[in-house]
């Protein structure tokens, strides 16, 4: 049929169709590209959302605690508010500082060096532009927060110590890694095809909230408390807020875990305080267990000032301080033995044959060598002496004579058995082996051979033989216990497995260990012996055997040799003599040994005081009963064996 | 006869009763449909809660004026043709030289309390002037060429105006209209050619000295949206992320992650067609194109079938004005275009773009009503 219109000759079909047929072909071009993105893309577009909503955000792993013997925290977390800032959500960073200090002062050298450091880190670590906020001025910058971008206020757990001082040496402290630790933790890693690695390894370590142990326990087992880094996933939205956080096990930073000490934090406070203003150090541990329920030094620092970063001045007064505060004296401080010696001097000798407990030395107060003339400190003399005697009243005529028979290779070995000259693995940074000197050691250090006349001075522990305070407690639990195997020193109760330190020989039978012991009772609790007021700890009749000793400073010289010796009081205290003590208690059923070491205390009367209180203490504390942890045998990597 | 049968069933419910209702469905359809869409794009910003009520209530009041507008006989729209368009031009005008600013542009102009867009208004008022002009020409016999001149003419003062302003993206719609309008009424296809060949002769030379820096910029970004990831080309890089990944099927409604973790700007107006394509995928643009189309279909059928010339032109030229907006929007969205700020018709949020794009249909619908209705030589009834 013919279309009735008004539109003449124009075909007006044609011109509708050509125009339909123009929309179709620019429908079609536009199908195209929907198909183009929506079918032959879509995995790359996929891929692209899923990149545009997850950020990968470094995940500082929550570090594990420490723990003393009794549960009581020695590490712990505490709650922190902190502010940061992305670099990739700052539009402009510098006014943001500027806000933010309207609220929170930012000096302008701080900002100078926030600024910097935005500009030198990668965008996705985010800068810490203050920590540890008083809960005032959190609340005043959160309810500011609208106008901070890119800012982010969060609660973080910042390393504390609670019981600070006290375990400044044992515990350490943590810190933010320095570039050496990060080189250290990427060492190995091949920077093509370990990128991801590196970054995250990166990502943690520089975040403002991570921190790696810097020394002692925290050092030492760093692995263990520290868990591994990982990723956390959020997804974002396009202003960068946080929707949620994406359960991600896998990529999930592992929890550091727990460490429980076998030490008593009580016992620990109560050596410190006995120490008063002496410097020293003093251990206590179980004879049976090896536990290490006291390693004290003292003076100590406050380990909280550390985990901030602790200014260069306070840094400074602390190293420069000259009863080294910073030095964990107890570990790794040397000290020659002095008189405490001499029962394993006296012990070689019985083992070897080269004496017996009836045999008398005459002590006139002088031995003659060669021509040397070596002084008791007795200068009376102590007359006809036995071991028992010798050991009672320290007389050092005797064991330069014990000494010379036995000859320096004998001894060193006795000393070995004992356990000096050994540096321990307890868990922590640090540990000193001291020197058990024989011939080839003397030449290897010296380049000299050994002279017979040191082999006397060895028989008093004097002389190259230097031991730390807690081979002194190792040794005097050894004495204590004896009985075939050769007790280890232990300080870490529940953690990580801790290589074995070496042993070395055998100590002999009881037969003389008795007579050593015997000894000991007497220098406590028999008339003549050296330390007669620390026989009796003052704690149901419990009673100590032990042994004085004292560590010249000085070499004396010939002069005074010839005059006597200069009373100690007299002296510098720098130049005064260090007063030792060991012991253990109660003597016919051995708990406890103890080890003292009080710097420039004049004698060893400023020692035993200490151990005897101390003593005292850990009964009346019952310090070495069974622990509040399970003692479970696992690897390093937390796998029960 | 014909005529005086359509006139003796010219009651009103018989009106109501040849209203296309096929086409005003599907329209109703993508109204309801951009609601729903519209509530998806908003639902993760609080302060965008109302929008899709308050969308679904311009979309009723839209209806109404479809409606109202639709039953107004077609001489009546002839009649007012001419004084549409110099009210709009001398409104324009007014917009140079008393315009509210907006977003750079001086688009608005306040009257009392009512603030008009006249350009919005002008592309309803240029396609009714122009039927109305090729209208009478065409009683004179077959149009020569003169009469295009002034079709020219006609066209060329709104766009300039609209052009200063500057939109970019309305100007060219108006041009585009007209144009439409001028093949319609039967330019020479010679003509045509020559017209397409020197416009894309004459394009770099545009380019270069009649575009602003930023549509400049615009242009650029379109080809290469990485050439600015942060800026414009974020836009674009976004919104096609959000097409692509919404693949064959879609993410569901309510679960495409580009659209609700708020990753396009404008996703709630002109770029609401991410919306569709993440979360109904391909299968979902396939379907809005393919109702698209019908309702062109539709509305080119009832321009084929008008007595008078008018209708024809209206219809045809309604429309190509519609369908402007739909081929610009998705081509802009996807990439294909520069973003030139045309929203989708009935989903995008928004009110006057709704408002013209129903008068368009209200004109359509008038031009079916009379379909049979001789118009006398000057066009009125």
């Amino acid at each position: 049929m013919k279309r009735r219109s008004d539109s003449g000759e124009l075909d007006v079909t044609r011109r509708l169709i050509i125009a339909g047929a123009a929309g179709g072909l620019v429908a079609g071009g536009l199908l195209a590209r929907l198909v183009n993105l929506q079918l032959m893309n879509q995995e790359e577009f996929e891929a692209r959302a899923l990149d545009n909503q997850i950020s990968l955000v470094p995940g500082v792993p929550r570090r594990g605690l420490i723990y003393d013997r009794f549960g009581e925290p020695l590490a712990t977390h505490r709650t922190s508010w902190n502010v940061y800032a992305a670099r990739e959500d700052l539009a402009n960073l510098e006014a943001t500082l500027d806000r933010i200090s309207d609220i929170v002062e930012i000096s302008d050298e701080r900002k100078r060096r926030l600024l910097e450091n935005f500009r030198r880190e990668y965008s996705f670590i985010p800068v810490s532009i203050l920590s540890d906020l008083t809960y005032e001025q959190f609340t005043q910058l959160s309810v500011r927060r609208p106008e901070l971008p890119g800012v982010t206020i969060e609660a973080s757990q910042a390393r504390s110590y609670p019981r600070g001082r006290d375990f400044a040496h044992v515990v350490g402290y943590v810190a933010r890694a320095n570039q050496s630790e990060i080189d250290a933790a990427l060492d190995g890693l091949d920077p093509e095809t370990d990128r991801a690695r590196i970054s995250r390894i990166q990502g943690v370590l520089k975040h403002p909230n991570m921190r790696v142990g810097r020394l002692g326990v925290e050092r030492e087992l760093d692995d263990w408390l520290g868990g591994t880094p990982g990723n956390y996933r959020y997804v974002r939205n396009a202003q960068g807020r946080t929707i949620q956080r994406l359960d991600d096990d896998e990529n999930a930073p592992k929890p550091g875990r727990d460490v429980h000490l076998t030490i008593d934090a009580d016992l620990q406070r109560a050596a410190i305080e006995l120490f008063g203003d002496q410097t020293g150090a003093a251990v206590v541990m179980d004879v049976e267990t090896g536990d290490i329920l006291t390693l004290a030094s003292n003076p100590t620092y406050d380990p909280n000032d550390f985990v901030n970063g602790i200014s260069s001045a306070d840094y400074s007064a602390l190293r420069e301080d000259e009863r080294s505060p910073l030095y964990h004296k107890a570990y790794d401080g040397l000290y020659p033995p002095g008189s405490t010696f001499k029962m394993i001097v006296g012990g070689a000798a019985l083992r070897a044959g080269l004496t017996t407990p009836n045999e008398t030395v005459y002590c006139p107060g002088h031995y003659d060598f060669g021509n040397r003339r070596f002084h008791c400190w007795q200068r009376r003399g102590h007359g006809n002496v036995n071991l028992h005697e010798a050991i009672q009243k320290s007389c050092d005529v005797y064991f330069y004579e014990i000494a010379r028979r036995l000859g320096p290779e004998r001894i060193a070995e006795e000393a070995k058995a004992y356990g000096l000259g050994v540096s321990y693995e307890l868990g922590m940074t640090g540990g000193a082996a001291g020197v058990v000197p024989n011939d080839n050691w003397k030449r290897g250090r010296f380049n000299e051979p050994w002279y017979d006349g040191e082999t006397l001075n060895y028989g008093i522990g004097q002389g190259y033989l230097t031991v730390s305070p807690l081979q002194l407690a190792v040794m005097t639990s050894r004495l204590a216990i004896g009985d075939g195997s050769q007790v280890m020193p232990r300080m870490v109760g529940s953690g990580p497995i801790i290589p074995p330190s070496p042993v070395y020989g055998s100590l002999p039978g009881h037969n003389i260990l008795d007579h050593l012991r015997s000894g000991m009772f007497a220098v406590t609790s028999e008339t003549g012996g050296t330390a007669l007021r620390a026989g009796d700890i003052g704690f149901e009749g419990i009673r100590m055997s032990g042994k004085t000793g004292t560590a010249q400073v000085r070499v004396i010289s010939a002069a005074e040799r010839a005059t006597g010796v200069i009373d100690n009081a007299d002296l510098p205290r720098r130049l005064r003599d260090h007063g030792l003590f060991v012991g253990f208690a109660p003597y016919d059923n051995p708990k406890y040994a103890v080890s003292v070491v009080v710097e420039h205390g004049g004698g060893s009367s400023s020692a035993y005081p200490i151990a005897r209180d101390l003593m005292r203490e850990a009964f009346v504390r019952n310090s070495g009963r069974a622990g509040s942890y399970e003692i479970a045998a696992v690897d390093r990597d937390g796998e029960s064996i | 006869m014909a005529n005086s049968f359509a006139q003796t069933n010219d009651d009103v419910l018989s009106r109501i009763f040849r209203l296309p209702w096929i086409m005003i469905l599907i329209i109703l359809g993508l109204g309801i449909f951009g609601v729903a869409v519209l509530y998806s794009a908003t639902i993760t910003n609080t302060q965008e809660a109302g929008l899709p009520a308050q969308h679904a209530v311009r979309l009723g009041i839209a209806f109404v004026f479809l409606f109202v507008l639709a039953m107004t006989p077609l001489g009546f729209w002839s009649a007012i043709s001419y004084t549409l368009y110099f009210g709009a031009l001398l409104l324009l005008v007014g917009v140079e030289f008393f315009g509210a600013t907006g977003g750079g542009a001086q688009r608005w102009l306040d009257i009392g309390p009512i603030r008009v867009q006249p350009s919005e208004f002008m592309k309803l008022a240029l396609l009714l002037a122009l039927a109305r002009f090729y209208h009478q020409q065409r009683a004179h016999g077959d149009i020569k060429f003169y009469p295009h001149l002034i079709a020219i003419v006609m066209i060329a003062a709104p766009v300039g105006l609209v052009f200063r302003q500057p939109d970019l993206g309305t100007s060219l719609m108006l041009a585009a209209t007209g144009t439409a309008v001028m093949f319609f009424a039967g330019l020479r296809y010679w003509i045509i050619i020559l017209g397409i060949v020197s416009v894309v002769l004459t394009a770099p030379v545009a380019y270069f000295y009649v575009l602003q820096d930023y549509q400049r910029e615009r242009v650029l970004t379109a080809i290469d949206p990485s050439r600015d990831p942060l800026g414009a080309g974020y836009q674009i890089q976004q919104a096609e992320i959000a097409i692509g990944s919404g693949g064959y099927e879609g993410r569901g409604y309510l679960q495409g992650t580009q659209s609700q973790l708020d990753y396009i700007p404008e996703q709630h107006t002109d770029f609401i067609f991410t919306v569709i394509a993440e979360e109904f995928g391909f299968v979902g643009s396939l379907g809005l194109l393919a109702a698209w189309m019908s309702v062109f279909a539709l509305g080119l059928i009832i321009a084929s079938r008008s007595r008078s010339h008018f209708g024809y032109l209206a219809a045809s030229g309604a429309v190509v004005t519609v369908a402007f907006y739909v081929f610009v929007n998705i081509g802009m969205v996807s990439g294909m275009l520069p973003v030139v700020g045309v929203p989708m018709p009935l989903i995008s949020y928004g009110g006057t773009a709704m408002l013209t794009v129903m008068a368009a249909f209200a004109v359509i619908c008038a031009v079916n009503l009379d379909r049979d209705r001789h118009l006398s030589v000057s066009g009125l009834f």
